[in-house]
């Protein structure tokens, strides 16, 4: 009980803007593993390299910013491994 | 003098030297690949990565004004992010659910 109240009033808990934005960030993962399923010539290559490398920026971002964010650090590491996923199936598609 | 405020501006603790400048800075390039992908058929769009790209862009676009301080880089990147996916969305949403006159039209 302590320890659900002492998450609930952190500082990077559910009551503040820390923690919204990396939830909100877990959509860029929901849609990847949602999209795993479709074939590779509908998979848009712009956009998978982009988030590749957006969630590897953000990855570092979250280490480094103050206080800490691990919620974003865990969104992004999740993001960088789904969009590796499909970028190497629309890479082999492509032939 | 425009050297110094150079100066001041490259050794900024959110500056070019730093993640706190490059990984929003990047973010650019989610709108800009989407802008790429306005020339794509309807039909390879994906709607969840296009809700994924609109629904970040707007909560991020409402958190960027309410940290401190307000950060207007974060502001104009989520918000053309939201911009590009209710754009895309449109055109799917379009294409799917507006246009079946028109092939069941063909059809006949």
């Amino acid at each position: 009980m302590a320890l659900f109240k002492a998450f609930i009033n952190s500082p990077v808990g559910p009551k503040t803007t820390h923690f919204w934005g990396p939830v909100s960030n877990l959509g860029f993962f929901i849609a990847g593993v949602a999209d795993m399923k479709k074939p590779p010539e509908m998979l848009s290559g712009n956009m998978t390299g982009v988030l590749c490398v957006y969630s590897a920026l953000f990855m570092r971002f979250a280490w480094m910013v103050r206080p800490r964010n691990h919620m974003l650090l865990a969104s992004h590491a999740l993001n960088e491994s789904v969009q590796l996923y499909q970028l190497s199936r629309w890479a082999k598609g492509k032939g | 003098m425009a050297t110094s405020k150079l100066q001041a501006l490259w050794n900024h603790p959110a500056g070019p030297k730093t993640i706190h400048f490059w990984a929003p800075t990047f973010k650019w390039g989610i709108s800009i690949a989407n802008i790429a992908d306005f020339a794509k058929p309807p039909e390879k769009l994906s709607y969840p990565q296009q809700f994924a790209v609109t629904a970040t862009g707007i909560i991020w676009s409402r958190y960027s004004m309410v940290i401190t301080p307000k950060n207007w880089n974060l502001f104009s990147v989520n918000l053309a992010m939201a911009g590009t996916g209710l754009y895309q969305l449109s055109r799917k949403i379009r294409h799917d659910y507006f246009n079946e006159e028109e092939t069941a039209a063909l059809k006949e």
